[in-house]
């Protein structure tokens, strides 16, 4: 990708007449500039040459959402471009493209949507504008295509990049006119996505495909006790090694956590393998080698007697005095998981004097060459200005690549040294050091009214903080947000509910994991609403549907997954459906599964419905593959073992004891899109809430066996 | 990097030990040539110094029995068509199948993990240049079998690859036999050494071969 | 030094006999297409033909391949365009991307061997190679594709089979 700075823009110019950059900046109104470097707080999306050439830049990293394919889409909807006819660039944390390079939260379509399409609009106006002013005739006569602008009565056409000095020195609309939907070309139909064909032959580059003229190879032993750091380390043994180059201390930095390791350079990464096992470290353990997570486990348990901190407080649920025969009580525990991006954590970083470029698969290149407070300037010693990131292609990002911990080492281990280095993690190295996505129990309390209504629900929920480890400073007296996300805000009609959180201390680091708290509170909570239909002796669908008296999403969505499933259908006794759903920041989606009781009594997840509900969509094809994917990756988390830690090691280290769902495993997933207008939601995370409820409540219907505890043997429930 | 190898070695014992007891077994049996057909009885006899003797042979077996039966020999052997795996002969994961040859099928089969020799570290594949389960038409099943019906099912020229007796004493020696003691890191061995497993083999058959009751 | 025939290449490396493929593959070669997952045969993601075979580079030595006939996802095709790559380009398979080499070089040897795969063929074949993103479905609905390609494209001679299996 080009370096965006004035130098590269004239060269540019020079070589291909002039350019014309059209972007948005920070108040989100759309601006059109011929330098980009003077433009200020402006996000190009759109490079036009005078050559002809056509630019669309991705601001968020590809780690398989889609967004390589959809940013570019709805720029190119509105602008009258085919994506056949452009070239498509992700961006590297370049100042010029501002301060949102990042991709989380599901938020790449939903907080763009509307400004991606202005964008577009404005820059073809512009364009109709230029060329009705050639022709001496009026706009209204004018309309483009293919990345043309056309006189409808004489059939004259203008390219657009014959327009570009015209364009030039016109003022872009502020309010243009958007697109009728019905007119899309591109929005809302199946396209293929342009990386695809990258990605059947080897070419396209990840993080860890980064090759680099002289460029060295490096392996960090880093303390197996979590929390450890080096006291000291002889690498005699190691320096003996032919190829090893240098063996130097050096520091991991994620949120609160530092600690340092031992980094060993070599000329292959073979080399430095072998030379990290002859290392003698003594670890300083500071008393973190008698953690267990099954005495931390025990630990919640006796926390969740605490009040803790209110989050939601509606109605009076404290002073209800219920009869004892109208309420019911549950407690629901979930495992830490490790993300396991198949892509493990790799870095190649080069120092030269003040200077550092680095190149990585990260979800937030903003964060490596920004100058926020906590971006990775602050740690490695180099001005934001003299940091230059080449952002690749991501093997999976699923929130690990959120965290800059193995650049901010790599840059630590590059600065022993003249060459480029590059940092792989091993795949041990990836699943034993965190960060991973916290264990929460949920204390969760209903009760109903005499006439059997449900009245107050509780949902308490006990865990480490994600705050308090990722932001320093973080006042642990104030509730930790995401780790009630979305309990106190499930659109049920409840008139008396209390939603509370426990911070339990903890010092494993813990990140964001596709779907971040929600991916454990969706289980215990739409489990427990599964106890209380149970309770209610009603249909769950009917249940959940009673406490919808109002318009809402959920309930629109509600009987659509009712039609979609065949909920009503009766099925033969050893096969059973349950259903969950979950609305939460990241967007909302309903689940129905079924299962069979195999003879040997195992259960077999059959078929997954799943309505998602997005307002609008881009790519439905693409929709429905992360949907299919999300629901795997649910799968997995529900029923394969999570992440424990004894003497202060994580147990387990590679995919033979930590394993992932395989082809055989997979069930059959039906995927519905809404995309019937109204707020625009997201779609890599809010596949996976559902799932794991929807499944524990279809074992319920058909074994009577309620689980409260994941991960759940499907062989033995 | 492998600290987990003090503490926890031994808790997953993947593919290597099943794999390596059973392709040895397997193989030799398969491998032999045939060319005595009936020969438990008379052809062997003469060439025989040991006497018969039911009761040190069926002694002799019950130690051969405990070692087929360990993880590093029955893995490979299994019920199903799916080889097992680890100390606790659990279904070898990945869904690998036998194959009608016994090699694995497509892009999973044996030899597509299994390298000719061990690969080094905790939870690699063990490793052979045999490395196979018994084919589909000579299953040679040991799980599940007890000693009486594995001591009749190996003494049965039609269900143990068509061996006589000079071929099973010979099958001992065959390298993927021998594999099951060099099973790779962190998995327990069979119950006895090489040696003496060799020595209550040639005991057991030389002794008549006998079936426990 | 050790001889190695890459997608029909002849590479000569001097390394450690006991490195693995994978590294010589990626980082003396400079293929980088074959990807590291795991490092002990449980991803699929470094999976490569030796003489046909689909085999795991992470745990092959160099030794193993030497003189032998080594087939990357590079190499699969010439113009990306083997059945199972159309396949997988057809119905947009992949997300990350990242398994993907390895699951198509494991999908070549099962359609080269099963030239009509049922659902079951394909779990057996397949379920070597972990793809973290979930595209399972697509991958065995691409599977299926792929057969239908191969028969079109054997009868009229398009393709040549890029995986056609030596004998060792």
């Amino acid at each position: 990708m080009i370096q965006v700075s004035r130098r590269r823009f004239i060269k540019n110019a020079g070589g291909a007449g002039i350019a014309l950059w059209l972007g948005i900046n920070v108040r989100g109104t759309t601006i059109i500039t011929t330098n980009i470097v003077e433009s200020g707080n402006f996000t190009p999306y759109i490079l036009v040459e005078s050559g002809g050439g056509i630019t669309i830049f991705n601001t968020k990293p590809e780690m398989g959402q889609g967004t390589f394919q959809s940013i570019p889409a709805i720029i190119a909807e509105e602008f009258e471009v085919s994506l056949e006819q452009v070239s498509i660039k992700n961006t590297n944390g370049e100042k010029p493209f501002g301060n949102r390079q990042r991709a989380g939260g599901s938020s790449s379509i939903r907080t763009n949507y509307t400004d991606l399409r202005k964008v577009g609009a404005s820059a073809k106006e512009v364009f109709i504008k230029a060329a009705s002013a050639r022709w001496q005739v009026e706009a209204y006569d004018c309309y483009a295509e293919n990345g043309k602008v056309i006189h409808k009565p004489t059939d004259r056409t203008f390219a657009y990049g014959e327009l570009v000095a015209d364009a030039s020195k016109l003022e872009l609309p502020k309010e243009p006119k958007l697109k009728d939907p019905k007119d899309f070309k591109i929005l809302g139909k199946m396209a293929k996505r342009p990386d695809v064909p990258l990605k059947t032959n080897g070419s396209v580059q990840f993080g860890i495909d980064v090759q680099v003229p002289g460029m060295l190879y490096a392996t960090v032993a880093r303390s197996p006790v979590i929390g450890g750091t080096m006291k000291s380390f002889d690498a005699s043994e190691a320096m003996k090694i032919p190829g090893v180059e240098k063996v130097v201390p050096v520091e991991r930095i994620m949120g609160r956590y530092h600690s340092v390791g031992v980094a060993v350079i070599a000329n292959s990464y073979w080399t430095a393998l072998k030379a990290r096992k002859t290392l003698k470290i003594e670890w300083d353990n500071k008393g973190y080698e008698n953690f267990n997570t099954e005495e931390y486990e025990k630990h919640l348990h006796e926390l969740s007697n605490e009040e803790g901190l209110i989050d939601k407080n509606i109605g009076s649920v404290d002073s209800l005095n219920l009869p004892l025969a109208n309420t019911i009580e549950a407690f629901y525990e979930t495992p830490m998981v490790a993300h396991h991006t198949l892509e493990p954590m790799n870095c190649v970083a080069q120092v030269r004097g003040d200077q550092v470029e680095i190149w990585t698969s990260t979800q937030v290149p903003s964060s490596i060459t920004g100058n926020g407070e906590n971006d990775v300037h602050k740690y490695i010693g180099f001005t934001p200005d003299n940091i230059k990131l080449h952002s690749t292609f991501i093997g999976g990002g699923l929130g690990r690549r959120l965290n800059v911990d193995y650049v901010i080492e790599a840059v630590g281990i590059a600065k022993n040294v003249s060459q480029p280095v590059k940092v792989v993690w091993s795949r041990e190295d990836t699943t034993e050091l965190g960060p991973y996505r916290p264990m929460t129990f949920s204390q969760l309390k209903g009760g109903f009214s005499e006439e059997g209504k449900l009245i107050s629900f509780q949902h308490k929920v006990i865990s480490p903080s994600f705050q308090e480890a990722m932001t320093p400073g973080f006042d642990i007296k104030k509730v930790d947000g995401t780790m009630v996300e979305g309990i106190g805000e499930q659109a049920y009609e409840i008139p008396n509910l209390k939603t509370s959180y426990v911070r339990a201390d903890f010092h494993v680091p813990v990140a964001a994991w596709r779907s971040v708290t929600s991916s454990t509170l969706a289980f215990c909570h739409e489990c427990f609403i599964d106890e209380l239909a149970h309770k209610a002796n009603k249909d769950p669908m009917n249940f959940r549907l009673e406490l919808l008296s109002k318009p809402s999403d959920l309930k629109r969505v509600l009987l659509k997954t009712r039609d979609f499933s065949r909920w009503d259908d009766p099925l033969p006794k050893n096969r059973g459906r349950g259903m969950a759903q979950w609305e939460f920041f990241a967007g909302l989606c309903a689940q129905v599964v079924e299962v069979t009781v195999q003879p040997d009594h195992s259960i077999k997840v059959d078929k997954v419905f799943a309505v998602i509900d997005l307002g609008e969509v881009v790519n439905p094809d693409n929709v429905k593959n992360q949907v299919e994917g999300a629901v795997v990756m649910a799968l997995g988390a529900a029923i394969k073992p999570g992440i424990t830690i004894k003497d202060g090691k994580c147990m387990q280290h590679n995919f033979y004891d930590s394993p992932l769902i395989r082809i055989h495993e997979v069930p059959e997933v039906e995927v519905l899109i809404l995309a019937e207008g109204g707020k625009v939601k997201g779609v890599g995370e809010p596949g996976l809430p559902a799932f794991a409820p929807a499944l524990a409540n279809a074992i319920f219907a058909v074994t009577g066996n309620r689980i409260r505890k994941m991960p759940f043997d499907l062989k033995k429930v | 990097m492998k600290q987990h190898s003090e503490n926890n070695s031994g808790r997953f014992l993947f593919l290597k030990t099943i794999f390596v007891m059973t392709v040895v077994f397997s193989t030799i049996w398969m491998a032999s040539a045939f060319r005595n057909r009936n020969d438990f009885s008379g052809n062997m006899k003469n060439r025989n110094k040991t006497a018969k003797d039911s009761i040190a042979s069926v002694k002799a077996f019950m130690k051969v029995y405990k070692v087929l039966m360990s993880p590093r020999c029955m893995n490979c052997h299994p019920a199903g068509d799916a080889p097992l795996q680890g100390d606790d002969n659990h279904i070898h994961t990945m869904n690998v199948v036998r194959g009608s040859d016994g090699t694995g099928m497509y892009a999973a089969k044996c030899s597509n993990c299994h390298q000719p020799t061990n690969v080094p570290g905790l939870h690699t594949p063990p490793g052979n240049p045999k490395w196979q389960l018994p084919p589909a038409n000579m299953k040679m099943v040991f799980q599940g079998r007890s000693p009486r019906q594995l001591a009749l099912q190996i003494m049965n020229y039609n269900l143990n690859g068509h061996r006589n007796k000079t071929q099973l004493l010979e099958h001992s020696k065959d390298t993927l036999v021998k594999a099951a003691w060099n099973m790779g890191e962190g998995r327990t061995p069979p119950p006895m050494s090489y040696t003496a497993f060799v020595s209550v083999w040639n005991e057991w058959i030389n002794k008549g071969g006998y079936a426990p009751k | 030094m050790i001889s190695l025939n890459v997608n029909q290449k002849t590479y000569q490396v001097d390394v450690d006999p006991n490195m693995p493929l994978l590294w010589v593959i990626r980082d003396i070669i400079g293929l980088t297409g074959t990807k590291y997952g795991c490092g002990v045969a449980q991803c699929g993601a470094c999976t490569v033909h030796l003489n046909g075979e689909a085999v795991r580079s992470c745990v092959t030595k160099v030794s193993r391949a030497g003189g032998q006939k080594i087939v990357t996802i590079e190499g699969l095709s010439e113009n990306n365009d083997h059945p199972a790559q159309l396949a997988w380009q057809q119905i947009d398979v992949p997300q990350c991307g990242y398994c993907h080499s390895g699951q198509l070089m494991s999908a070549a040897v099962l359609l080269r061997e099963n030239p009509n795969p049922t659902d079951e063929d394909i779990d057996e074949a397949m379920s070597g190679n972990i793809c973290r993103c979930g595209t399972y479905l697509r991958i065995r609905k691409a599977i299926h594709i792929a057969a239908e390609i191969q028969k079109t494209k054997n009868n009229t001679g398009q393709i040549k089979n890029a995986v056609s299996r030596v004998e060792i």
